[in-house]
């Protein structure tokens, strides 16, 4: 490749990428030069900056035509757009609940680590959203995991902290073998890695044999990448690791970690084997395969919404109400309706605001207590009106109550799951998982609301917790009422 | 200013969610966080209402949900009726609210109680504003959760407590009925909007005896809502709540939602003459029914509670008998006169402290504006001539009459004749006579009681000017403007039927005058205490007793024969699932080791587990 040819390629298309790339560079040497004694804190609100100015960047982009560049290695196109605007929200909510972090237990002098090894993972992920490639698939992949295992054990003096990044590193690191021997069967089978490449010979295929290998090839890529999922059967490492980060971490990895990880399960689902149609009848191995995806997301959702019954920790309790979520996703990524990108994304978007929003309650109230026990929320409507109410309005949009944006994402894939052929088994487990997800989110509000408080002391909130709670609760109501305003949205794109 | 309507809902709900937030701090400023909002919502109604006078119906729409090609819209309307139940509900709503800064000064929970007010007052406003079934529907239920709410605010009552359940249930056993009929008339239309309804009603897309079904269970839920027979019995227990609560719901807003659900799919109703017969039917008879119950409750707030059953009765007979304006002409002066009625009992057990009447007697004197308060309402109420009632309540006589229902019509009036004898009966034994109780530290309300109460009073003497047969029908002619599917504005009758009205109507007042007054007829003159007939009227028909024997020993009966397969079968189903849904918790929870080696073992178990069905089914499952 020449130099002029390099020159040549639309570069503008990445500018969000640069200019996250450029953020995390000033960070690292600012955090080198400046003084011991300089507050980090100053990083985090200029992570936030860069976040935004990655947020304008792609709102500018977001008119163009369909590009990519390098060899179809980076793709900038209506599904990167969505995906990749999802994730830089995110990030920036996660970022201000970092900044309001009360460092402990041997953070304090990696403070400033902690924001750029956040930028570093979302770098990753963006990375995922536009690429076109095997390769650059797997480089975004293993950037967001191998900051995300640093970040999780970032409080170097604390055991569980620690625990939880070694549990992480070794999980991850059983995914990522299982998710490349898979990808190696597909380059066997033909012989490229770029994703537009492969579709095509695929459609081809109609060899018993080579299909046999696909489906080996489906099986082995999906279960390494339900580690990023946190779904069946790779969802044990999540309580563990969830309990054990620091809250904003613990917040990162259930939202924007599991975005990224269905970016990458859409891309090769949809680029791979939406196209491959083994057989001549027309139907593609992805339609021939969802008993075993509809297995898996029944498993999941059955796993994450009982288990979390049992739990008295809320950071527990919310990793399986994490693994439960995977599974509802699962189930418009089973069903293949017409609208399986708007119901993934929309559910995400739900998920991401009402999520973060608990986790910035989360960690208020555990920083205060110094536990993370469901118990310590008791009497919380008495000691802080406020949070009790936000935390009240987020759980009922997580249990799916009409007229909040939880309830919407549900109800889409839940008519999705009765478009073309019908699944009943499958949506009717979903309505059941619902049902039983009532009772550990309305556990919550029972302590919140119904239960005396242990001590009367109020609560200060932080500034960047009141902002991630505002956008929470406006975003849930918001979408709540008026779905449509996300729908129009992603139309235009 | 009607594109702006939708804001007249939303600052209830402002008040609702800065009391939520804030009312701890706020504490007794609660009060007028709560009234300044209303009154923005007054003020709004009264704009909306005047520019409604000159201008077209104002709807707008967008699309709210699409999920394939299912389009469910959202919006707001404002037509005559819309326009006219926004300003009844605010005007009420902003005086209770008003007025509760006295009644239910003190208490402990004062700002929860203005929280409840909003969030009802918004639900309310919601309702009377929304363009489509599922939008009326979803805010109808909200009403009842309001209700629910403030019937139960004495929570540590026993019979509150019970008295709000109860009023849920029975309510919601009405919505059943309407939820089917919401969803038949989807399947026949495709669209929950009025609009669309009515065009196909007029277009004959729907069969008659579809039109029938669905206009008869969408009016069991009104049944439900506006205490008719045979759902009526929540309605005076409800009494339990706090008496401002009465004056907002039990008079003006959620009893009439009933009616207004019936007034606004009237066209619907109108298609069918057995629909329409029905409500005459049953709106007649719960008129006559609550009315001689009335005759000899001690209770006063059950009085008035009695009396609102039979009043609504009226209500559903104008609309059953194609009297739309009549209808709708009554639920507005009755929400004046009832209200004022309700609030004014509240002054005198505000005063007295109880409620029971045969503890009462000579208040006349000591309340000096409670009293003639008082008296108006119940002149309006009664129908004597001059005041609100007689006017509308003349109008319904007329609809009957004209409609064809001379039996109905007959019903009503000895209703009439009842109403009259009741009210005067409860005005004589509280305000005359001789102090019966304890009557030392009786005192007149505070000003924030009285004020509401003296506009009340205006409005129940003059809200009836609006549509009279010598003045003109201003009223009728522009509820029916531009919509020939609601009939006439005025229906003119013969002058018999007034004069007849009129003669009931003293001549109850006569005999009360004389039973209660004079005592020159004695009380046991027709049925003395302890007399069968008494004791049927005091026992409400035993109506609940009723209910206690056939539907509930009924229930038990069944639930015993059930219970023994309920025991073995069900109960043995439910723990098994419960148990299963434990176990499986409990099993997951002890998965979870904590042991590194677990999690990289069942990832790498459920892959090959997978990876050996694959191989095993020759690659495919099907």
């Amino acid at each position: 490749m020449s130099l002029k040819t390099l020159s040549e390629f639309n570069w503008s298309v990445m500018t969000p990428e640069f200019i996250i790339l450029g953020v995390i560079a000033l960070l690292t040497l600012l955090d080198l030069f400046l003084p011991k004694r300089v507050d980090r804190r100053i990083l985090g609100w200029l992570s936030i900056a860069g976040i935004v100015a990655a947020i304008i960047a792609l709102a500018s982009l977001l008119g163009t035509e369909p590009t990519s560049i390098l060899y179809d290695t980076f793709t900038l196109d209506m599904f990167g757009k969505a995906f990749k605007l999802l994730l830089l929200a995110g990030a920036g909510l996660v970022m201000f609940l970092a900044v309001s972090y009360d460092a402990k237990d041997g953070m304090e002098e990696y403070r400033g680590e902690f924001y750029y090894l956040f930028l570093t993972a979302l770098l990753g992920a963006m990375f995922m959203t536009s690429s076109g490639d095997l390769i650059t698939l797997f480089i975004g992949l293993e950037l967001l995991s191998i900051s995300s295992y640093v970040l999780a054990g970032i409080k170097k003096h604390n055991l569980q902290s620690n625990e939880s990044a070694m549990k992480y590193v070794i999980n991850g690191g059983i995914s990522t073998a299982i998710t490349l021997f898979g990808m190696s069967y597909v380059y066997g089978l033909t012989g490229s890695t770029n994703l537009a490449e492969i579709a095509n010979k695929l459609s081809a295929v109609v060899d018993g044999q080579q299909a046999y290998l696909l489906g080996i090839a489906f099986l082995l890529i999906f279960v390494g990448l339900s580690f990023k999922l946190a779904s069946a059967p790779f969802h044990m490492w999540a309580p563990d690791v969830y309990q054990g980060a620091p809250t904003p971490v613990t917040a990162f990895l259930s939202v924007v970690s599991k975005t990224a990880g269905f970016v990458i399960v859409i891309r090769i689902l949809i680029s791979v084997f939406y196209n491959a149609a083994p057989s001549g009848d027309g139907s593609s191995i992805l339609f021939k395969m969802h008993d075993y995806l509809a297995f898996l997301a029944a498993a999941t959702m059955i796993i994450g919404n009982v288990v979390a019954l049992k739990q008295t920790n809320i950071k527990r309790m919310f990793a399986y109400s994490s693994i439960a979520h995977a599974g509802y996703l699962l189930v418009a990524l089973t069903t293949l309706s017409a609208n399986l990108i708007f119901s993934v994304w929309f559910y995400l978007l739900a998920y991401m605001l009402m999520n973060l929003g608990a986790f910035a309650v989360i960690q208020v109230v555990t920083e205060k207590t110094g536990s993370a026990k469901i118990a310590d929320f008791a009497g919380l409507y008495r000691r802080s009106p406020v949070l009790a109410v936000t935390m009240g309005i987020l759980l009922v949009s997580l249990a799916g109550f009409p007229g909040t944006a939880g309830f919407i994402g549900k109800l889409n894939i839940f008519v999705g799951a009765f478009y073309g052929e019908p699944h009943y088994v499958l949506a009717s487990i979903m309505i059941a998982a619902t049902v039983v997800s009532y009772f550990y989110y309305f556990g919550v509000m029972t302590q919140m609301f119904f239960r005396p408080a242990r001590d009367e002391s109020k609560f200060n909130l932080p500034f960047g917790i009141i902002v991630v709670l505002i956008v929470a609760v406006v975003g849930s109501v918001l979408f709540g009422v008026a779905p449509n305003i996300a729908l129009d949205f992603l139309n235009k794109l | 200013m009607m594109e702006n309507a939708w804001l007249i809902p939303l600052f209830p709900l402002l008040s609702f969610l800065i009391l939520l937030l804030f009312g701890k701090r706020l504490k007794e400023a609660s009060a007028y966080v709560g009234i300044l909002l209303t009154l923005a919502s007054l003020v709004f109604s009264i704009l909306v209402l005047f520019e409604r006078f000159s201008e077209p119906t104002y709807i707008t729409k967008f699309n709210w949900l699409t999920i394939g090609d299912l389009h469910l819209t959202a919006g707001f309307e404002v037509n005559q009726l819309n326009a006219l139940m926004l300003f009844i509900v605010s005007l009420v709503s902003f005086l209770v609210h008003t007025y509760s800064k006295g009644y239910m000064n003190g208490d402990e929970r004062f700002p929860v109680f203005y929280a409840y007010l909003g969030l009802f007052t918004f639900a309310m406003l919601g309702l009377v504003i929304s363009p489509n079934l599922l939008q009326t529907y979803i805010f109808w239920e909200l009403v009842g959760v309001g209700s629910f709410l403030l019937i139960g605010f004495y929570y540590y009552k026993e019979e509150a407590k019970a008295a709000a359940k109860k009023a849920f249930i029975m309510t919601r056993i009405g919505d059943v009925g309407l939820f089917i009929g919401m969803i038949l008339l989807f399947w026949e239309t495709k669209s929950f909007e009025y609009s669309a309804i009515f065009a196909a009603v007029d277009a004959g897309a729907i069969s008659g005896t579809m039109i029938t079904l669905t206009a008869i269970l969408i009016f069991i839920g009104a049944v439900g809502k506006s205490g008719q027979f045979p759902l009526h019995t929540w309605l005076p227990d409800a009494m339990e709540g706090p008496t401002p609560v009465s004056a907002l719901i039990h008079a003006a807003t959620m009893v009439a939602a009933g009616v207004y659900l019936v007034a606004a799919l009237f066209p619907l109703f109108a298609a069918s003459k057995t629909a329409l017969l029905t409500i005459a039917v049953i709106g007649a008879f719960t008129a006559i029914f609550a009315a001689s119950i009335g005759l000899v409750q001690t209770d006063i707030k059950r009085v008035l509670a009695y009396s609102t059953v039979s009043q609504l009765g009226y209500m559903m007979l104008a609309l059953g008998s194609a009297g739309y304006v009549a209808g709708v002409f009554h639920l507005m002066t009755h929400a004046f006169f009832k209200a004022l009625l309700f609030l004014a009992a509240g002054s005198v057990i505000h005063a007295v402290h109880t409620q029971n009447i045969e503890e009462m007697g000579g208040l006349w004197k000591k309340l000096k504006f409670t009293g003639p308060l008082f008296l108006i309402g119940t002149l309006a109420i009664s129908g004597v001539p001059l005041f609100s009632g007689f006017f509308s309540k003349d109008e319904i006589l007329i609809a009957a009459w004209e409609g064809g229902h001379p039996i109905l019509f007959l019903l009503a009036l000895i209703a009439a004749f009842m109403t009259a004898f009741y009210m005067f009966r409860l005005f004589f034994m509280v305000f005359t006579g001789e102090a019966r109780g304890d009557q030392k530290h009786v005192h007149e309300s505070p000003n924030n009681m009285t004020y509401p109460m003296i506009l009340l009073g205006v409005l129940a003497v003059i809200a009836g000017y609006v549509n009279t047969p010598w003045f003109g029908s201003f009223l009728g002619d522009w509820l029916v403007d531009g919509n020939p599917a609601l009939g006439h504005g005025h229906i003119e009758g013969p002058i018999w039927i007034m004069i007849a009205a009129t003669v009931v109507s003293l001549a109850g007042i006569y005999f009360a005058y004389m039973m209660y007054y004079k005592r020159s007829i004695a009380r046991n003159t027709i049925s003395g205490t302890g007399d069968t007939l008494h004791t049927i009227l005091l026992n409400k028909y035993y109506v609940d007793e009723f209910y206690q024997l056939t539907v509930v020993a009924f229930t038990k009966g069944l639930s015993y024969f059930l219970r023994f397969i309920d025991v073995f079968l069900v109960e043995g189903l439910v723990k098994g699932v419960v148990g299963i849904v434990q176990g499986l918790g409990r099993t997951g929870s002890k998965m979870q080791t904590g042991q590194v080696q677990t999690y990289g073992a069942v990832a790498f178990i459920g892959l090959a587990l997978l990876a050996v069905i694959f191989a095993l089914t020759g690659g495919y499952l099907r």
